[in-house]
Parts: structure tokens; C-alpha cells; sequence
């Protein structure tokens, strides 16, 4: 990945670091406190230290969900959900929270601050978003954006998201997302002012990079193919599990049917009826079991969706570094053409195809002191190039560095959290079949005695 | 009936064939006894009751580890006969070891029947011989026509679709084997239709094919009276006690068909929902080949799903094999059962119709004649023998599904113990803290 090496190491500005906006007073007495290294990372419950806006531990929570109609951009009437978010400012000494802000905000606002956060924070696996539109639906999940068990997992997924990003020790430090949770007018306006937009790479450029990058890290090529298996194999599963649950249901519910004839059938039996009877009332407790387990699943399912979304956060993180990669070698390039033609200009030997060079043989030689003027433009340029090249390298080997650092904590992350996923999931199975144990003993023990 | 020797209801007990006269037997007393019931004379004379030295019929193949019958040891089997009480068994019958026979014309299956007995009408104390269906079913046919007036057990459906269900495969094999066994284990406990002699001679004959053509020539009275009772009559009302044995088994016989349906539908969504796991837990496993730490997580998850789809396999299986048929096999019975209660309603509806016609005839006042009495007689017997039959088949129809429901719901425990066991197996797997790589 080396290119040129550098010549002295020189701190140079990598990639902002820095939350921008607007400077507040606080902030700067908040950041002065304490030291850069002491970041906590809460597990996933938003608590947080001293070094930022927040002077106390906070938590976070969505807590409601409301529908509600409004004027479009268009001046069009939509409908749409808007999400409550509470944040409480905890007291260390005795627990107790108290309730600092409570503002509303909708899903378009949500994807506003984490397409901000990807562009301003390049090397950091930015947390997804839960999906904006229902995906992986098995037949009795509504698809609909207004179904109320829909909102409830999204109002579940947009908490998880918030509290993501205030346990990340780089963005749980921006002042936008302060901003986010705190200012409810004028938010907007605030998020399009810092120009984030411009500062995104086109789409076009990344895949440019992308295909033509000649050295890039091992490490992120491993780690793209990685995430590219993992959203593939994620999806997979999604797939197959919501045909799972589709079967499932109609397995249970099937057994319903037994419960009205076995009722029936009691009604023609002399000794056989109580048993036959009671037997069928247990059909009907296992048949309505089903809906209640399929729900709980659907949070597992939900979990596996969000690392699905992560992997695409991960491609971006290994996308950046292509681009970064495929800049530092075009300009190493660039450079090395340039400091050629100074040779040949300075030697007068060409050895390389020119367009100078041909208009020189047709349009006959140049002056000794056009060529001088030449030779130093080029001079001057190529020092610059220098200077940039070195920058550039350091920028690259930073951004290298603070993402693999943030990369190794996604990992110790997702492992966690699968491995949670995993036995919670279990923990459901191991549930599921207590319940057919109880109910189908308890048939049993009618039919024992018809 | 005036003549011959006293008689208990034929219904009731063990008795010898040779004091039991045939309910249907012909128009007149004297032939009660004796000659029209019993087989051909060249069988009877084969027979040997008690004290003489033991001759073999022809047929009856002994077990192959008896020893040859002395006359001590038939001392003793007399002894155990005396015994009348309805509890003691002295007849075993059981249906086992099937065999494919391949000949030129046809493959068929074979099962062994193996009889054991102290009864006076087996000359010997075990029997071995093999049968196949087409002789359970002429033994079938057999019975209908030679005891009207009892309820015959079902046998096992006779045709199968080829190229749908294969005839020779281990599990229809087996399934049948069993209908076959609950076949003669229900004839072999009925204290009539166990001392049916076609009955006899299909468990002991040795080459039953003769014995069949013979049959054939000897279509008794019994067949000739039955074919008689089945003339044009028309019945105006049944009696409340069998129009109710009829409503129940119309209605028995709906309840048990929508039975059947629902259990087919839920085998149908487990085997599609199988298709599904089959899927599914192989994707935690490729997903496994990606992941360090994740990699044994994942993978026993995949192995638990594994298990659990092979547990899902076999109550499936269970449930076709066993649960199924059985249902079948009462639905069949009970349609079976609808037909000789048609039958008793054509023998009802003959007696009234001759005693209507006497009635208006006036002349033989007061004597009811003859034939007009033998009707009645019939008519008592026949409803008589229903009654009991139906009282033992209610009782065991009562043992039958509280067996088979008990069944079905012990399968599905077992299902989900299995599943319990293989969740409950990984968490500590799932816990497990893993050494830094």
C-alpha cells in the first residue's frame, strides 16, 4: 500500500474528526474536561462520559409512535408516523433521571443524521437504520408502512439505532446528533448548512475507484468480499426463515379444526364425549399458541436484519479506502509523468509521446526560453504534487488506522451481539416446545380418560 | 323350533359347532341339528373330539418345534376347555414375518399366521401357515356370508393405486401387516365368529386353494337362506334402538372422515414445513464457513436444526403409518356395519310382510303357522346378535381410539422432547466464552 515514502512525518489533518457547526460554549468547556482516552462505551444503553455535550450519563429511548398528516414538498397531503424521543439526564449519586428533552421527529429526519454521520465520518462502520420499507415478510405480516406491529418494530429499531450511535466513542461526540435529540425546530436547516452533500464522493467515482485501484490494503479487500458473503448468506436466511414461519403457522393452525370436531363427534358419544370434549379445547390453546411465538421471532428477525444492513455500512468503510487508495495512486502517477517530462524537457530526449512534442516536429523547435518557462512551471508543479502525495499518504495511512480500529470494535460488537441473537433465539425454541409438551400432555390426559 | 336339544342363545359363549344350530338355518326343525351348519362330512370324520389317537386333517401344518400330540397331552388341552368363562383365552392368533414371493405370473406378499390354541377344534396346539391378502379376503367374504347377523372387522383397503404407493415398500408392507393382525385379533375375540369353521380352516389348512374350490361346490344352506332373505321388502320403520345404532354411525362415520381430513392436512403442512428446515438449517452453516468466533455458534445451531428436522420426519412418519390407517379402517367398519343393518331391516320387513299376509288370510287362526314363526325367530336372533355386537364393538371402538388419540398426542410429545432436548443441548455451546483468537 506504500507508495512514496514519506519525508518527515508531518501531522497533517486527516478526515474531520471534529463534530462542525456551530461552536457552543458548552461544548468547549465539556471537550476541555477529562482526557481523549477516556471514552466509555456503554452496551448499547446510551451511557456515556463526561467529554461531551452530555455533563451527565443519559439515556435515550423512542417512546411513541404517532400517526400523523401533513403538507408535503409538494404541497401534497401525506400521512406519516412521527417518532417521540426522550432523553433523560441520569444522576450519578442516586440514579435518579430526569427528563431533559423530548422532541418528535419522523423516519426522513432519522436517514438526514446518518447520511450526515457516513459523510463526515468515512472510517467509522456507521449503525444502519431499520428498513424503511417491510422486507422478508411472511404471508400474515402486513407490508404496509402503517401496519401497527410494523411501527412498533421500527419505533424499537430507530431506540437501537440512537442508542448505537450515542455508545460510539467518535460519533456519540458530533454535534448534530446533540443537535438531533435536543433541537426539534430548524434541525433540518442546521444539517444542510454544514454542505454535506457537497462533500460526498459521487456514487460514480467510488465505483471508478473501485474497479481501477491497483494496491489496495489486503485487509479491506478481505474485508469488502466478507461483507458481501455476509449480506448474501443474512438474506438468505431471511428468506428461508419467513417461509419457515409460514409453515409453522399453518401447522398450527390446521390443529384449530380438531377442536370443533372432536366437539362435535362428543356430542354422539356417551363416555367418550367429556374426554373428546376437553381434548378439543386443548387443540384450540395449541392453535392460538402459534401467533404469539411468530412475534418473538420476529425480533430475532430483526436483530439478523440489522447486521444485514451493517455489511452494507462496512462496504462503504472499504469503499472510502479504495477511493482514498486510487486518489494517492493517481496522484503518484501524475506525479511521476510530470517529473518525466521535466526530464526530457531539461535533457531534451523524448522518450514518451507528447502532444508538445509533436506540435514541436510539425510547427519546428520551441525557444530555449519557452523551454525554460516550461521547465519551471513544471518544477513548480511538481513540488506541489509532492507535497500533496505526502499528505495524501498520510491521510490514507490515518484513515487506514482510526478504520481498522473502528473496524476490530464492530467485530467484537457483532460477535456479541449475534452470539445474543443465537441464545435468545434458542431460548424462544426451548420455549416453543415447553408449550407443545404442556398442551399436547394435557390432551393426552383427556383422551386417557375417554 | 320345537324339537332337538336345548339351546342357549347362539350368541353367547364358546360353544362346539356341532350343538349350535345356524339362526338361518333352513325351514324345518329336524335339520336344526346336525348336518345343514357343519362343513362336509369328509372334514367332520377328519376330526377327531377328545379320545381317539390323533389324525391329522388335511392340512394343518404343526409348528415345527411341537412335539407330535399324545394322547396325555390331549388330556390336558380337554381339561383348559372346560373352562366356559368368556375371560380365559385359549385361541392366540398373530400375523408376522412378511415375505416377497416373485413368480412369473405376479410378485405378491405373504404373512406368516401363527396360531396357538387349546381349543377342542384344533386338533393341534400351534399352527403355522402363510397367507396373502386375497385369502384374508376371501376369509373376509367368507364370514359375511356364513354369519350375517355379526358385524365382520374391516380389513385394510384392497387396492392401491400403482406407481402411487409402492406396494412393496417397508412401511405399507408393515402398515398392512398390522390392519391384517387387528383383523383376526378381532374375529379371534369374538365368541361367534372365532368358531366360524372357515375360520379354522384359514389358520390351520395347509393348502388353502383346495380347500377354496371346494368351498365353492358347497355353497350350504346358509348361503341359499341368506341369498333368501334378501328379497324385495320393504320396511316400514325400524325400531327406535337400531335407528339410532344407524344415525350414530352416519354421523360416527362424518365425524371420523373430517378426522381424516384434517389429520392428512396437517401431515401435509409438516412434510412442506420439513421442505422448508431441510433449507434452513444448512444456511447457518455456510454462514458459519464466514465467521471466526461465530463459526461453532453457528454451526450448532445448524446441527440443532438438523435434529429437529429429523425428529419432524419421524412423527410424520409415525402419523401416516399409524394413525392414519386406523381411522380408515373404522370408517370402513362402520359402512360394513350400515349394510347388515340393512340386512336385519330386510329380515324384519319379510316377517312383517308374512305376517301381515296371514293376517289378512284369516284361515289359520289361532296357530301361527310355521313358516311366519321361523321369520320371527330370525328376526329375535338377528336383532339379538346385532345388539351384542354392537355393545362390544361400541366398547371396542371406546378402547381403540382412547389407544389411538393417546397415541397421536404421545408422538407429538415425543416430537417436541426431542426438539427440547437438542435446543436445551446448545446453549452452553451458545455461552461459551472463546479464547481471544
Amino acid at each position: 500500500m506504500e507508495q512514496a515514502p514519506p519525508d518527515a512525518p508531518r501531522q497533517l489533518q486527516p478526515a474531520p474528526l471534529e463534530p462542525l457547526g456551530l461552536p457552543d460554549a458548552g461544548l468547549q468547556a465539556a471537550a476541555g474536561e477529562g482526557d481523549e482516552g477516556a471514552r466509555e462505551e456503554g452496551p448499547g444503553d446510551g451511557t456515556m462520559t463526561e467529554n461531551n455535550f452530555w455533563l451527565k450519563k443519559i439515556e435515550i429511548s423512542v417512546s411513541e409512535a404517532e400517526k400523523r398528516t401533513g403538507r408535503n414538498a409538494m404541497n401534497m397531503q401525506e400521512t406519516y408516523t412521527a417518532y417521540l424521543i426522550e432523553t433523560r439526564s441520569v444522576d450519578h449519586t442516586d440514579g435518579q433521571s430526569v427528563l431533559t428533552d423530548s422532541l418528535w421527529r419522523r423516519y426522513s429526519e432519522f436517514e438526514l443524521l446518518r447520511n450526515y454521520l457516513l459523510v463526515y465520518y468515512p472510517h467509522v462502520v456507521v449503525p444502519p437504520l431499520p428498513e424503511k420499507r417491510a422486507e422478508f415478510v411472511w404471508h400474515k405480516l402486513s407490508a404496509d408502512n402503517m401496519d401497527p406491529d410494523f411501527v412498533e418494530r421500527r419505533r424499537i429499531g430507530l431506540e437501537n439505532f440512537l442508542l448505537r450511535v450515542a455508545s460510539h466513542p467518535i460519533l456519540c461526540r458530533d454535534k448534530i446528533f446533540y443537535l438531533f435529540l435536543t433541537q426539534e425546530g430548524n434541525w433540518k436547516e442546521t444539517v444542510n448548512e454544514t454542505g454535506f452533500q457537497l462533500k460526498a464522493d459521487s456514487r460514480l467515482k467510488a465505483l471508478n475507484a473501485t474497479f481501477r485501484v491497483k494496491n489496495p490494503d489486503k485487509r479491506f479487500t478481505e474485508l469488502k468480499h466478507y461483507s458481501d458473503e455476509l449480506q448474501s448468506v443474512i438474506s438468505h436466511l431471511l428468506r428461508v426463515r419467513a417461509r419457515v414461519a409460514d409453515r409453522l403457522y399453518g401447522v398450527y393452525k390446521v390443529h384449530g379444526n380438531y377442536g370443533r370436531v372432536f366437539s362435535e363427534w362428543s356430542a354422539i358419544e356417551k363416555e367418550m364425549g367429556d374426554g373428546l370434549q376437553s381434548a378439543g379445547h386443548h387443540m384450540d390453546v395449541y392453535a392460538s399458541s402459534i401467533d404469539d411465538i411468530l412475534e418473538d421471532e420476529e425480533h430475532y428477525a430483526d436483530q439478523l436484519k440489522e447486521y444485514l444492513f451493517y455489511a452494507e455500512a462496512l462496504r462503504a468503510v472499504c469503499r472510502k479506502h479504495e477511493l482514498m487508495q486510487y486518489d494517492l495512486e493517481m496522484a503518484a502517477q501524475d506525479l511521476a509523468s510530470k517529473k518525466q517530462q521535466c526530464e526530457e524537457l531539461a535533457t531534451g530526449t523524448v522518450r514518451t509521446f507528447s502532444l508538445k512534442g509533436m506540435t514541436t516536429k510539425l510547427f519546428g523547435q520551441e525557444t530555449p526560453e519557452q523551454r525554460e518557462a516550461r521547465i519551471k512551471v513544471l518544477e513548480e508543479q511538481i513540488n506541489e504534487g509532492e507535497q500533496q502525495l505526502k499528505s495524501k499518504n498520510l491521510e490514507g495511512r490515518e484513515f487506514v488506522k482510526n478504520a481498522w480500529a473502528d473496524i476490530e470494535r464492530f467485530k467484537e460488537q457483532k460477535n456479541h451481539d449475534l452470539k445474543e441473537a443465537l441464545i435468545s433465539y434458542a431460548v424462544m425454541q426451548i420455549s416453543m416446545c415447553k408449550k407443545g409438551i404442556q398442551v399436547w400432555t394435557n390432551a393426552k390426559e383427556c383422551f386417557s380418560k375417554m | 323350533m320345537s324339537g332337538g336339544p336345548p339351546r342357549a342363545l347362539p350368541s353367547t359363549g364358546p360353544h362346539s359347532l356341532l350343538d349350535m344350530p345356524h339362526p338361518l338355518a333352513g325351514s324345518s326343525s329336524e335339520e336344526a341339528v346336525g348336518g345343514d351348519s357343519t362343513p362336509s362330512p369328509d372334514l367332520l370324520t377328519a376330526r377327531s373330539f377328545g379320545d381317539k389317537d390323533l389324525i391329522l386333517p388335511n392340512g394343518g401344518t404343526p409348528a415345527g418345534t411341537s412335539s407330535p400330540a399324545s394322547s396325555s397331552s390331549l388330556l390336558n388341552r380337554l381339561q383348559l376347555d372346560d373352562d366356559i368363562d368368556g375371560e380365559t383365552r385359549d385361541l392366540f392368533v398373530t400375523v408376522d414375518d412378511p415375505k416377497k414371493h416373485v413368480c412369473t405370473m405376479e410378485t405378491y406378499i405373504t404373512y406368516r399366521i401363527t396360531t396357538k390354541s387349546t381349543r377342542v377344534e384344533f386338533d393341534l396346539p400351534e399352527y403355522s401357515v402363510r397367507r396373502r391378502y386375497q385369502d384374508f379376503d376371501w376369509l373376509r367374504n367368507k364370514l359375511e356370508e356364513s354369519q350375517p347377523t355379526h358385524l365382520i372387522p374391516p380389513l385394510p383397503e384392497k387396492f392401491v393405486v400403482k406407481g402411487v404407493v409402492d406396494r412393496f415398500s417397508e412401511e405399507f408392507v408393515e402398515t398392512r401387516r398390522k390392519a391384517l393382525d387387528k383383523f383376526l385379533k378381532r374375529i379371534t375375540d369374538h365368541p361367534v365368529l372365532s368358531f366360524n369353521e372357515h375360520f379354522n380352516v384359514f389358520l390351520t389348512a395347509k393348502d388353502l386353494n383346495a380347500y377354496k374350490k371346494q368351498g365353492m361346490a358347497l355353497l350350504t344352506r346358509v348361503g341359499e337362506s341368506v341369498k333368501h332373505v334378501t328379497g324385495g321388502y320393504k320396511l316400514r320403520s325400524r325400531p327406535l334402538e337400531f335407528a339410532a345404532i344407524g344415525d350414530y354411525l352416519d354421523t360416527f362415520a362424518l365425524k371420523l372422515g373430517t378426522i381424516d381430513r384434517i389429520a392428512q392436512r396437517i401431515i401435509k403442512e409438516e412434510i412442506e414445513y420439513l421442505v422448508e428446515l431441510r433449507e434452513y438449517g444448512p444456511v447457518y452453516s455456510t454462514w458459519s464457513a464466514l465467521e471466526g468466533e461465530l463459526s461453532e455458534p453457528l454451526e450448532g445451531v445448524s446441527a440443532c436444526i438438523g435434529n429437529c428436522s429429523t425428529a419432524l420426519e419421524e412423527l410424520t412418519d409415525d402419523m401416516t403409518e399409524d394413525f392414519l390407517p386406523v381411522l380408515r379402517e373404522y370408517i370402513l367398519y362402520s359402512d360394513s356395519m350400515k349394510s347388515v343393518l340393512k340386512k336385519r331391516d330386510q329380515v324384519q320387513a319379510e316377517y312383517e310382510a308374512k305376517l301381515e299376509a296371514v293376517a289378512l288370510r284369516k284361515e289359520d287362526r289361532p296357530k301361527v303357522p310355521a313358516d311366519v314363526e321361523k321369520c320371527q325367530d330370525r328376526m329375535e336372533c338377528f336383532n339379538a346378535d346385532l345388539k351384542a355386537d354392537m355393545e362390544r364393538w361400541q366398547s371396542n371402538k371406546r378402547q381403540d381410539f382412547r389407544q389411538l388419540l393417546m397415541g397421536m398426542a404421545d408422538k407429538n410429545i415425543q416430537y417436541y422432547e426431542k426438539c427440547l432436548m437438542a435446543w436445551e443441548s446448545i446453549i452452553p455451546l451458545l455461552q461459551e466464552k472463546q479464547e481471544a483468537k
